[in-house]
């Protein structure tokens, strides 16, 4: 089973994105995905209410392929924000959350952490688009909480440095690292499987932003071995979402 | 047929790669690139004259699979070299195919030094290709060249055959479009091109004779870069001409 742990829905004017459900799952029957995890583009950028509602709709419409990831615009809401887990959580199904950091706007801060205590309460992996900096300040305040640093550090806020990711993520058991990226750097599979091991390696794409051919051409075409390749392609993250 | 323009040789000093010679030329072939324009990561990292050398003897080497582009930097600063000019008749009788210029990895500005205008002028009368690259590798920590300095030596110098690489993100492809609708010697090579749908993009907006397929390899991952290509939706016959005709046309490739 291949399923996609990074995918957003929606539309962002920034990112040059509008699609809905029935696009992406036409992608992932094309890609062999047989599950794909959304974020909400509104959820993630704007309002985190509208978005996740919109997010749940699509859910409906593709219940055994869609798995939604709760989004917050912030994570400077307070209990506003906690009860919208609890809304995504209980009434809508999601299985995880997705937060985003920028340099400017770093969510290494103290009012992250009601936001992480809340995901082991509820059983939600987080998907942080954060540095390996900010997940290392993040694992340190809340060890229990299951933390997949997007792109691996291979984005521009944390300068592609996907090895000082590796290093994060060997500091600390519930640190996962998830693929999607530009960054095809040959060897990176191999080096994260070799100190890692395979089952802390997340396979994402970040469709609609990026190709997903390369993306799974960067896994599949690699010396790691079959059994390894299930958990990163699926096994991992099928672990780690909240369960049905 | 795959001819790749925009390949490397040598080692890479942030992460191991494979580095020898064989290694790379069989990781080419592995990958499904059939004709790899190379440039050894010598002339970018400690002289670009030394690299030059690597390239030409390894091409030499490897005929039907290599094909060597010259890394050219600057004479001026040089300990050695003050005073000379740079010729490029006598790269091309050395049997370099193209030139490669890496301002970010050199310590000049592209739109200050003479010595770039002079590249220009005589690539543009040879007809020899000129590849300049925003990013060696679509990672953000190796250096990068400023879009708007790209964009301002071409058109300073239209006429010359340009292969623009390492382009990636939105704003640097619509730039570079601009180019090739203005310019029909401006060519877009894929390596960093990684958006979603990009490749159809281009094509649907400039035609498919101005790309070509590059793949950075193998600092990067070469199958991974040919992926995004052969299942782009565009025509066969404009797959065929970014994988191998457009490239075999501008280097004059099998018309020895």
């Amino acid at each position: 089973m291949i399923v996609d742990a990074h995918v957003h829905i929606g539309k962002s004017t920034r990112l040059q994105i509008d699609v809905d459900g029935e696009h992406l799952v036409r992608v992932a029957d094309e890609m062999g995905f047989d599950k794909i995890c959304c974020t909400d583009l509104t959820a993630l950028f704007y309002d985190m209410h509208e978005g996740n509602k919109l997010l749940f709709r699509e859910m409906k419409q593709f219940p055994d392929r869609i798995i939604g990831y709760a989004s917050l615009h912030s994570t400077r809401f307070g209990a506003e924000a906690l009860d919208e887990l609890d809304r995504c959580a209980n009434d809508y199904g999601m299985r995880g959350l997705k937060i985003y950091s920028t340099p400017q706007m770093s969510i290494a801060e103290p009012a992250t952490i009601a936001i992480l205590e809340k995901t082991v309460e509820l059983g939600f992996p987080i998907l942080a688009h954060a540095t390996p900096h900010e997940c290392e300040y993040l694992m340190a305040a809340v060890p229990e909480c299951k933390l997949m640093m997007a792109h691996a550090a291979a984005q521009p806020f944390a300068h592609g440095d996907w090895n000082r990711a590796i290093m994060a993520a060997k500091r600390f058991p519930n640190l996962y690292l998830e693929t999607a990226s530009s960054t095809i750097d040959t060897g990176f599979l191999e080096t994260c499987v070799r100190e890692l091991g395979a089952e802390k390696i997340i396979f994402g794409t970040d469709i609609p932003l990026l190709d997903p051919y390369f993306q799974l051409s960067k896994i599949r075409d690699t010396c790691i071995e079959p059994d390894q390749l299930q958990k990163i392609l699926g096994g991992n993250v099928l672990r780690l979402l909240r369960p049905v | 047929m795959v001819v790749d323009v925009n390949a490397f040789i040598g080692k890479w000093p942030y992460w191991p790669i494979p580095s020898s010679s064989e290694a790379a030329v069989s990781k080419f072939s592995q990958w499904g690139i059939d004709q790899a324009c190379i440039c050894s990561t010598r002339s970018l990292f400690v002289s670009w004259e030394d690299g030059n050398c690597e390239s030409e003897t390894l091409s030499r080497q490897h005929q039907a699979e290599l094909v060597p582009f010259a890394c050219l930097g600057t004479l001026e600063t040089s300990h050695r070299a003050a005073g000379r000019k740079h010729d490029l008749r006598t790269y091309r009788e050395r049997g370099f195919r193209g030139i490669r210029l890496y301002p970010q990895h050199h310590s000049y500005h592209l739109l200050f030094e003479s010595f770039v205008d002079e590249i220009c002028e005589q690539a543009q009368v040879l007809h020899l290709p000129v590849l300049l690259s925003l990013r060696a590798i679509m990672n953000w920590g190796v250096p990068s060249l400023d879009l708007c300095d790209m964009l301002a030596i071409v058109e300073r110098h239209p006429r010359v055959p340009w292969i623009l690489s390492g382009v990636n993100y939105l704003q640097e492809i619509r730039s570079v479009q601009l180019l090739m609708r203005r310019y029909p010697s401006v060519n877009l090579e894929t390596s960093c091109v990684m958006g979603y749908e990009a490749i159809q993009k281009v094509v649907n907006e400039c035609g498919h004779e101005q790309i070509l397929f590059g793949s950075a390899a193998p600092l990067q991952h070469g199958r991974a870069n040919l992926e995004k290509i052969l299942h782009a939706r565009v025509s066969d016959l404009a797959r065929e001409a970014i994988l191998s005709g457009n490239a075999q046309r501008l280097l004059g490739l099998g018309n020895e």
